[in-house]
């Protein structure tokens, strides 16, 4: 007697329930389609344009957040390390290499939601392309790592996972679709908790 | 059992279909968009400079070394007009629809003589002030918007600590106004 009452509401139950949480999940996920990947850096040159695809749209809509435009620089996000492990604020990485060429760099440390993590005035938390330490060849190795570290040190005070951010300025990667070969740099763990 | 699977299958149809009506829908009501936030703050026709915390409206400055300033600014009735002058390593200057699509971004490289001063008018506008080009806009880059409102973003940039004042002092004294001849 309740059969058809209940089929349709399990019809609705499905539709509702899979409909949100596949969107909600897919807006989550990622930041749309048209993504530059290098390695475990991820930057979405377009993101910010009238061109973005409606997953895009979506998800700056939601996330509200002020993006760069085409003249002013790219932002590359990696939520892992070389190898693909999810960064732990319990372990020690080293970003060493060179960066696409650009005017200005800065690479700072987020939580996994995007917020910048600001361990204190004291600290190291942040580095730029002028204050850097770098090597004769002009590349440069930054320690990302809860313990102090000597020559280039990112203070990260968090627990769980972050993520590091890159910011490009003034570059031509984001006009670029994919023509020169860019150069990222690596982020590579170099050991767990207080050893 | 058929009616169960065929259930669970019209739901499965039900749920990509509104799958693609969320997606498609969202940036019309999440209320939270960077130009909602930006219109927010009240403050029409100023640049407004955003501070470490977030602000009443959720926007801070997340990068560490760079400073940014919003302004909301309509152009129904006059066009808008951008100005910034001053001795930072760094500035650039986005001009976003209420859509938050980039309409135009520059850098202090692609402006005349290093400063900004930039025009922000709709096609009608565009076509009055070419025809009489006002003086004082001699050295402007004037550019179409089709939407009659929008927010533009200044970011300048402090490397070291010590840029801290010149930055700010930027900042503040970059204006965002109608512009009225």
């Amino acid at each position: 007697m309740f059969r058809i009452p209940l089929l349709v509401a399990l019809a609705l139950i499905v539709a509702f329930g899979g409909g949100i949480t596949s969107a909600v999940w897919a807006l989550k996920a990622t930041v749309g389609f048209g993504s530059i990947a290098i390695g475990p850096w991820v930057a979405f040159p377009e993101a910010q344009t009238a061109s973005a695809d409606p997953y895009a749209k979506a998800h700056r809509a939601r996330a509200g957040e002020l993006l760069f435009g085409g003249a002013e620089g790219l932002i590359f996000t990696a939520a892992t390390d070389d190898s693909g492990a999810r960064l732990s604020a319990a372990c020690s990485y080293d970003i060493s290499g060179i960066t696409p060429p650009a005017r200005f760099w800065t690479l700072y440390a987020t939580t996994s939601e995007g917020v910048t993590l600001r361990p204190g005035a004291d600290l190291p938390s942040a580095a730029n392309s002028w204050t850097v330490l770098r090597a004769e060849d002009s590349s440069f190795v930054v320690h990302a790592s809860p313990v102090a570290h000597p020559e280039n040190w990112l203070a990260i005070r968090h627990s769980g996972s972050f993520k590091l951010v890159l910011t490009l300025l003034d570059t031509p990667t984001a006009g670029s679709s994919g023509l020169i070969d860019l150069a990222m740099p690596k982020i590579v763990k170099t050991g767990c908790g207080n050893a | 059992m058929r009616s169960t699977l065929f259930a669970i299958l019209v739901g499965l149809f039900g749920a990509a279909l509104l799958h693609i009506i969320i997606v498609l829908a969202l940036p019309q009501f999440t209320g939270r968009d960077a130009y909602t936030r930006v219109f927010g703050l009240l403050e029409m026709d100023s640049f407004f400079p955003l501070t470490a915390e977030p602000g009443a409206t959720g926007l801070d400055n997340s990068d560490p070394y760079l400073r940014t300033a919003v302004c909301s600014f309509s152009i129904a009735e006059a066009p808008a007009r951008f100005i910034a002058r001053g001795a930072v390593p760094f500035w650039s200057l986005s001009v976003f629809d209420s859509n938050s699509n980039e309409v135009f971004s520059m850098n202090d490289h692609t402006a005349v003589n290093g400063s900004l001063d930039l025009v922000v008018a709709t096609p009608i506008q565009l076509v009055e002030l070419r025809k009489s080009p006002p003086e004082t806009l001699a050295q402007s880059i004037m550019i179409e918007m089709k939407d009659d409102e929008g927010y533009a973003v200044l970011r300048a940039l402090a490397p070291l600590d010590s840029f801290g004042e010149q930055v700010r002092n930027f900042l503040v004294e970059s204006s965002c106004e109608p512009f009225r001849r």
